[in-house]
This record gives structure tokens, sequence and C-alpha cells, in this order.
């Protein structure tokens, strides 16, 4: 790891004086479990870090009075995971948390920072696309919020700006009755990052499926809502055939990159069956 | 090359040192005060043998900066049980032997030592959701978890017969 000031500011207006001096070379510290990989490989070589630990007001974890969870930057994903706020507004966060890295991991990386690094393997991009949540991102212009869909441009590419922050999440509630599920699949190990994960939420009215979501990420370049799936699921009845359509739509037309953790063919065939089964789970309630 | 004193409770004792902006905290531990049982292996948080408890969460010291500690309180394995007397934990792992080399032990005890602190009654499943992250590449997994249920089990029998009287 190459030699970096650390610079721990107690105000935000102070953490963004700072980042604003020059983002190439200083850069924000959440947690830091992705920053320090990064910087033990030498792909990141910061000459100061703006750790923002002790940077007051990034810490909440409520539902404001519309009904949205408002999540702080700095909110650890243990403190996501064991909250009961969390596990009441959406119990899929709180189950998918249980499988993301192991607990030390999660004792010490942020939302801020999971949601601002950009890797497409990360697990609950692809559950707060589905849901439409916004990031609240502050910077030398001020604040601004950005839907998720606007927030991954790309393989770790986020429309930040220079010297912009995260700092909250805000998942506006999902309608009485919506059931989710996320799946992933590894190809290493069992606790490797996800070489597919995909979130699936939706309800039923009537015997028939109302306001179906999908959204897929890691065997993909960043997290993505598959509109043509939704679409062909919305005010059907669920069956198996359904949800195997639903699969097979979803694999056919998905652009997926080759990488260690599979091939492209490989990653659409693996969504095709986790489409599916993410589908079966909603509907057997689970 | 920037670098700082910090002041922070080490094992139950207030220490103080002058660490590097970049210094991990597992190489802080090992160089600064010989706590060898922190031992980094795998470096990307992965392995858990170079786990630390810091303000009673446990982490990865490869993955976490020496000068975050200041002001906190920071345990080894070294500071488990009293003077002359294991935690259950550590009796429970050698009355299974429940390591073979014994390099990832030190991780081991201290993430099932937090374990208990967190769910006093774990089941097996429990038990290995939370060491998921912790390997043993000697393969004692079936002894790590019997040791921890019976750990779990002695520390239940020990506060009963406590509350009782």
């Amino acid at each position: 790891m190459n030699a970096f000031e650390l610079v721990r500011p107690t105000r935000l207006e102070e953490a963004l004086e700072v980042l604003s001096e020059d983002p190439e070379t200083v850069r924000p510290f959440g947690g830091g479990t992705a920053l320090m990989l990064l910087m033990r490989s030498r792909l990141l070589q910061p000459r100061r870090l703006v750790s923002l630990d002790r940077v007051s007001g990034l810490d909440r974890l409520d539902l404001d009075g519309e009904g949205n969870l408002r999540v702080g930057s700095m909110v650890r994903l243990r403190d996501l995971e064991l909250s009961a706020t969390v596990e009441r507004f959406c119990p899929a966060i709180s189950r998918a948390l249980l499988t993301l890295s192991n607990v030390r991991v999660r004792n010490v990386a942020t939302v801020g920072g999971h949601l601002a690094h950009g890797d497409p393997h990360m697990d609950l991009p692809p559950i707060l696309l589905a849901l439409g949540a916004s990031v609240v991102a502050q910077g030398p212009a001020g604040p601004r919020q950005i839907p998720l869909d606007q927030l991954y441009l790309g393989y770790y590419a986020t429309s930040l700006q220079p010297g912009e922050l995260i700092t909250e999440l805000v998942i506006p509630p999902l309608p009485e009755g919506t059931r989710g599920s996320y799946l992933k699949a590894t190809a290493l190990s069992a606790d490797d990052w996800p070489m597919a994960g995909v979130a699936a939420f939706f309800r039923l009215e009537q015997g028939r499926i109302v306001e179906p979501r999908i959204a897929v990420s890691a065997a993909t370049t960043t997290p993505v809502r598959l509109p043509a799936v939704e679409a062909a699921l919305a005010g059907e009845a669920p069956s198996e055939a359904l949800f195997s359509e639903a699969g097979r739509l979803a694999g056919r037309d998905l652009h997926c990159l080759s990488d260690l953790r599979g091939s492209a063919a490989y990653k659409r065939e693996v969504v095709r069956v986790y489409v599916r089964r993410a589908l079966q789970q909603v509907w057997a309630g689970r | 090359m920037a670098e700082r004193r910090i002041a922070f409770r080490l094992n139950g004792r207030e220490v103080s040192c002058t660490v590097r902006d970049h210094e991990t905290l597992a190489a802080m531990l090992r160089d600064r005060f010989q706590l060898y049982s922190v031992r980094e292996s795998c470096a990307q948080g992965l392995c858990g043998c170079c786990t630390v408890i810091v303000d009673g969460l446990a982490v990865s010291g490869c993955l976490y900066l020496a000068p975050l500690v200041d002001g906190k309180s920071v345990e080894t394995v070294e500071g488990l049980g009293e003077e002359g007397r294991l935690d259950p934990v550590q009796t429970a792992f050698i009355e299974h032997g429940a390591f073979q080399c014994g390099f990832c032990t030190p991780g081991m005890v201290l993430m099932s030592h937090q374990l208990l602190q967190e769910n006093p009654q774990p089941d097996q499943e429990a038990i290995a959701h939370y060491l998921s992250g912790n390997l043993c590449r000697c393969a004692t997994y079936p002894e790590i978890v019997e040791a921890v249920r019976a750990a779990a089990q002695g520390s239940h029998v020990a506060k009963e017969e406590k509350s009782h009287g």
C-alpha cells in the first residue's frame, strides 16, 4: 500500500472542502473494506483519504413522514442487517445481507461505500434498483437526489461528480402486499462475490401479478432492470410455465461479460434459472 | 510520510504508540505490540486469521487502518479469559481438538466468542453461518462447530448455577 495522509473531519462541509482539493488523489473513506483491497493491490494510490467515520449526521436509519426508509451513508451493513425497521420495511433486504461477504466485513462496510463503489458484484444495488430507490449526494454544487437507475454508468463507473459524496439512501415504501426475493449464484466458492444476482418483487391482486420488478446484477456491467420480463409478467396469473418463460426472456437478451466467474453464455443460462427460481420464491411467500 | 500518535485500550490496558497513516491494524498489533496471534493470511478479509475485536465488533485487521482505533478498545485472543484461566471457548477448542496446525485458531476462537456474546445458544446452522468467513485449511470444521456448541452449553450451565446462587 502506498503512503497517504488520513484526514478525519467531524463536519460534512469540512469533508467536502478537503475532497474538492483534488478529487483524483483525495478520496472519501467509509468503512474502507473495498478501498483497502484496491490500495493493497495498488489499483488505487491516493494522496489523502478523508475518513467519514467522525462526520456527524450520516448515521440515520429510520422512516420519514412519507414512509420512505432513509439510511445514512455511514450506517454499517451489519446495522442494516440487524435493524427491526429494515426487517419490517423489506425482509428481502435483511435476508440478502446475511449472505453478503462475512460478519467482519459487514461490521465495517458502510451503505454509502457499498453504493458508491460501482462494483457490479454488490448485493444491494439490484434490490434497491428494483425498489426504485435513490441516493442523496452532496458536493460542491449542493445536494441532489440521484435515482439508482441513473447512478451506475458502467463497470466501477458512477454518475457521482468529482468531489461528490453519497450522504443518504432513500427507499420508497413498497405497495401493501409486495413480496420480494434476492438470489445469487457464486462460482468460485460459496462466499465468493456473486457471478449473477437476481432481485424479484411483485404483489398479487385478484390472482394476477401487479407491479413486477426484476433486476439483475453481477452478470452484467451494471445492475439492470428487465422491463421486457416485467411486461411479460404484469397482469398474468402466476404459474410455473409463466416463470419459466420469464426466465427464458431474461436470459435471452442479456448482455453479459465473460470473466473468471464464467462465460457470457453460462451467465445467461444462470440468470434464466435464477429469475425463474426468484419468482417461484416470491410466489411461495418465502 | 504521515504518521500520528494514537492512544487506545489494548486487551484492557491503556496504550499509546506512533503509527503511519497507512498502517494496517494487523501490522501495528504484530510489529509494535508483538501480538502474533493476529495473522495476516489472505489480506482480503476472507480468511479470518487476522480477526481483531474493535469496540466489541469483530473486524479484519488486514482491512482496517490502525489510526482509526484511536480512542477505541482493541482485543486480541491474548486478552481473552483471565490470568491462568482460559475462556470457555478456548477450553472447548482444546477439549474437542478443534484445530490441527493452529494457524486459524485465534481468529476462530475470537469469532466464536463474539457469536456467543450475540447469540448464547446458537444451533449448528447459526454457528456455521457466523464462522463462514473463517477458513481452516486443515478442515477441522466439525470439531470447531462441536467446540462452539460445547462452549455455549458450558457457559449456559455456569450462568444457571450462578443465578441459582
